[in-house]
């Protein structure tokens, strides 16, 4: 009898815990779900991948298989190139064969690689940071350096990137939005480039009595009329993420008004310029004019999105595109189907300005993200080796002359990388981010989410007509205000 | 005989202590963990500072919460009226002699209340799209009132119509059936004499569901209400994937905007406060909306004699402390 009962007791408690594992297991299920459902893809596209970094760049693959590492195990690695994105996409592309090349050279460690499209990878990287819970190496975003540096959160890399091997051919420059207090935090890594690219169709732009895209958004507003005519519209942008409009469009149009500087003293915090200056209220006011008071754009910029949008161009509802280089590399993969359009397809600079004071060709550049390390990893010395190894390679010559020489991106180590190869319009690409075009720096690479998350939604407001450039510069100052006072 | 196979009280307390357990940890434990959360300056990571009030100070001059705050009556209000009402009328057309095939009204009704209020978002925002939507395709092709569909509203950009309307046409349209399936099952607990006998006496169908069913199932329309109230408190996906709360802030409820101050912004005490704040002011309105429902529903001869009995009991109290002065 006695037995039974504690028989009973003792099936009673196990089932109370395996049913509060199952809850705490009912949490974490969507972090992994998508790990799983990966898995059996990642295995065949690392094979293909595999092929194809053999056949394009001569096999990055020898020279790290003699590093030897002690450290036998796992790494945890959590990134958003998905294979879906590595389609059309050529950091993302160059980031997963790398990937799949230091996994091969080092059989004696396991990746566990948790592959999240942007978005949620977005979400997730921040639920992982709040329960002190991230992988050992994962993609920084450069507004959390600050704020996940000073939570010791990630490791310091001043002196490794410093004494890296191939310290002399990285870009400092790069650099900048993952520095805190002097502090080097992460290698810049995956989605480099520009930020804002005006992609046109230049046969219908010569139709409407233009041979290249126009220099003023005065001429642009011209020849609005003709394609509005037409039933085309002039351009088309998708701002239904909220953070296009400053990504792909404030951050590079705002500096005509405020010069560079501005958003230097901006990053540096030293009080010597605001979002409520009136400069930066003056390129509100010229976008609100822009979007809001002119018939350029689609009508419906602030409810779809820029894979939307781009869309209307590929078809050839619109006569021209602003969005990223990764839309750019999608339209060119796209329109492959299409020689001719493919062909017309030109690249410009953003027009200038109605009074614009800073006004020259510029092009906003640089790394969203960078390659950072847990600070827990440096418990464990062997195991951080493996990763500054798998960092370092992920960020090193390896992958900038692999996407150097298939796609014509540069990366953070500046690797010179046989151009033969490129298509046309990668070259145009090259050129205009790199060699054509000053770049100034992406808005949202640095400070913090609170900032950003004010400024965003209040562009769509303004653009809306809801709210006007004083009151929202206002309020961004004051979220800004708050990012400096942490 | 019984005795032998039932298991002893400790054993059935164990078992029972199960479910106790789950709710702990699943509903407790976080509302605990936000409500110190809320006090905090958790920015996300191992550091929090106790802060006293300030999120809640905050959070009172917080303009676009109670914005949001604002759309969820909004919403609470469209789907009472909606889901309850519209499923109330197709119950009782269902419930009329005319209607074939009961059976699949009933299933067809109830079918989208089982998709997933995501995938309602998609479709919606495909229904509602300015160039390639079924309804503005709808209105240039068929109806012929715009030139193209370009030309055609912005139905999720807050301009054409109210931007809540607009959102909360997907949320009437999925719940209408959840509510018909239990107003049906009320309707059909009635006495069906009293409807008969009620149909000899020449009410009309109209009549008939004012006057009598309605009337019998009120204790169920109003936890029709209650339910309805709670879910749109707590309303969420289906906006999240058709507008993420935007025209910039425009169609913010309470649980996106207190997702996007902790997951975007990483302002995790402040979102923590958020949702004290949601959960408190659901309770409120939960709590003050059964007051008013429970006043207005229960009818004034039900209030009389309450009030009767508690003067009874008063009087019978007074008449006890006489009765025991008496006797000392």
């Amino acid at each position: 009898m006695k037995l039974r009962k504690v028989l009973a007791l003792c099936l009673a408690s196990a089932m109370t815990f395996s049913l509060a594992a199952c809850g705490g297991a009912a949490a974490t299920a969507p972090a992994e779900a998508p790990a799983q459902a990966e898995a059996p893809a990642e295995t065949e596209d690392a094979a293909e991948t595999e092929e194809v970094a053999a056949d394009a760049v001569e096999a990055p693959a020898a020279e790290s298989a003699e590093s030897g590492l002690a450290y036998k195990g796992e790494i945890n690695f959590m990134h958003y190139s998905t294979s879906e994105e590595a389609e059309g996409n050529g950091s993302s592309d160059g980031f997963r064969s790398c990937i799949a090349t230091w996994e091969e050279a080092h059989p004696d460690i396991t990746l566990n690689q948790d592959v999240l499209a942007n978005a949620d990878y977005k979400t997730q990287i921040a639920t992982k940071a709040a329960a002190d819970d991230l992988p050992d190496v994962f993609l920084l975003q450069g507004m959390n350096t600050a704020n996940w540096a000073k939570q010791g959160l990630v490791l310091d890399l001043t002196d490794i990137i410093k004494s890296s091997p191939d310290a002399a051919g990285y870009n400092m420059d790069l650099l900048v939005p993952f520095t805190s207090e002097g502090k080097y935090y992460a290698m810049p890594a995956v989605s480099g480039g520009t930020c804002t690219v005006v992609m046109y169709d230049s046969n219908m732009w010569k139709e409407a009595g233009f041979d290249t895209f126009p220099t003023t958004w005065a001429d642009v507003e011209k020849a609005s009329e003709y394609f509005n005519e037409q039933g085309i519209d002039t351009i088309a942008f998708g701002n239904g993420g909220q953070w296009q409009m400053n990504s792909c469009f404030l951050s590079c149009f705002g500096y005509q008004y405020t010069g560079t500087e501005w958003f230097d003293h901006i990053i540096a915090g030293d009080g010597q310029a605001s979002f409520a200056d009136p400069d930066f209220i003056t390129a509100l006011e010229k976008t609100k004019a822009l979007f809001a008071d002119t018939k350029i754009f689609n009508s419906d910029f602030n409810s779809v999105t820029n894979e939307d949008a781009r869309e209307y161009f590929i078809s050839g509802d619109a006569a021209a595109f602003i969005g990223g280089n990764w839309d750019y590399s999608y339209v060119a993969e796209t329109l492959k189907a299409e020689p001719e359009k493919l062909e017309a397809m030109k690249i410009a600079v953003l027009p200038e300005g109605d009074g614009a004071t800073h006004y020259e060709n510029m092009q906003n550049n640089g790394f969203g993200y960078g390659l950072a390390i847990n600070a827990k990893v440096a418990e464990d010395p062997d195991k951080l080796d493996a990763c500054v190894d798998l960092i370092e390679y992920l960020a090193g010559p390896s992958f900038a002359e692999y996407v150097g020489s298939k796609y014509g991106l540069g990366g953070f180590y500046k690797a010179d990388f046989d151009t033969s190869g490129l298509n046309s319009w990668d070259v145009d690409l090259y050129n205009y981010s790199y060699v054509d075009n000053k770049a100034v720096a992406i808005y949202d690479s640095f400070l913090g989410g609170d900032v950003w998350n004010t400024l965003n939604p209040g562009l769509q407001d303004l653009t809306s007509g809801k709210t006007d450039a004083e009151s929202l510069a206002k309020a961004t100052q004051e979220a800004y205000e708050a990012f400096l006072a942490q | 005989m019984l005795n032998t196979i039932r298991p002893k009280g400790r054993v059935i307390f164990a078992y029972l202590c199960i479910p106790v357990a789950l709710f702990v940890f699943t509903v407790f434990v976080p509302l605990i963990a936000a409500l110190y959360y809320g006090f905090t300056d958790w920015k996300g990571g191992p550091v929090k500072n106790f802060n006293g009030i300030q999120n809640y100070v905050q959070l009172f001059h917080d303009d676009v919460f109670w914005h949001s705050f604002g759309n969820n009556l909004y919403l609470v209000v469209a789907c009472i009226i909606g889901q309850i009402g519209i499923a109330f009328i197709i119950v009782m057309l269902i419930n009329s002699k005319l209607v074939k095939l009961k059976g699949i009204h009933r299933t067809f009704g109830f079918f989208p209340s089982t998709i997933s209020a995501l995938c309602i978002g998609f479709v919606w925002k495909m229904i509602y799209d300015q160039r390639t939507g079924l309804i503005n395709w709808y209105l240039t092709e068929v109806l012929h009132k715009y030139k193209n569909m370009k030309s055609a509203p912005i139905w999720l950009g807050g301009e054409a119509a109210p931007i809540m309307l607009v959102l909360s046409i997907p949320l009437i349209w999925q719940y209408i059936g959840y509510y018909m399936v239990i107003i049906l099952s009320a309707v059909a607990s009635i006495d069906t004499s009293v409807l008969e006998s009620a149909e000899i006496d020449g009410a009309t169908g109209f009549q008939r569901a004012i006057y009598i069913i309605f009337p019998l199932i009120k204790n169920t329309l109003l936890v029709c209400i209650t339910l309805c109230i709670a879910g749109n408190m707590k309303a969420f996906d289906s906006i999240y994937a058709m507008t993420e709360g935007g025209p910039g802030t425009s169609s913010m409820v309470m649980a996106l905007y207190g997702y996007n101050q902790s997951f975007k912004s990483s302002n995790l005490g402040y979102g923590s406060t958020i949702s004290v704040g949601i959960f408190v002011l659901s309770l409120a309105v939960i709590g003050g909306s059964q007051f008013i429902l429970n006043y207005y529903m229960t009818d004034s001869y039900d209030r009389e004699e309450k009030k009767r009995k508690k003067i009874r009991d008063k009087e019978a109290r007074i008449a006890m402390k006489k009765r025991m002065k008496g006797g000392a």
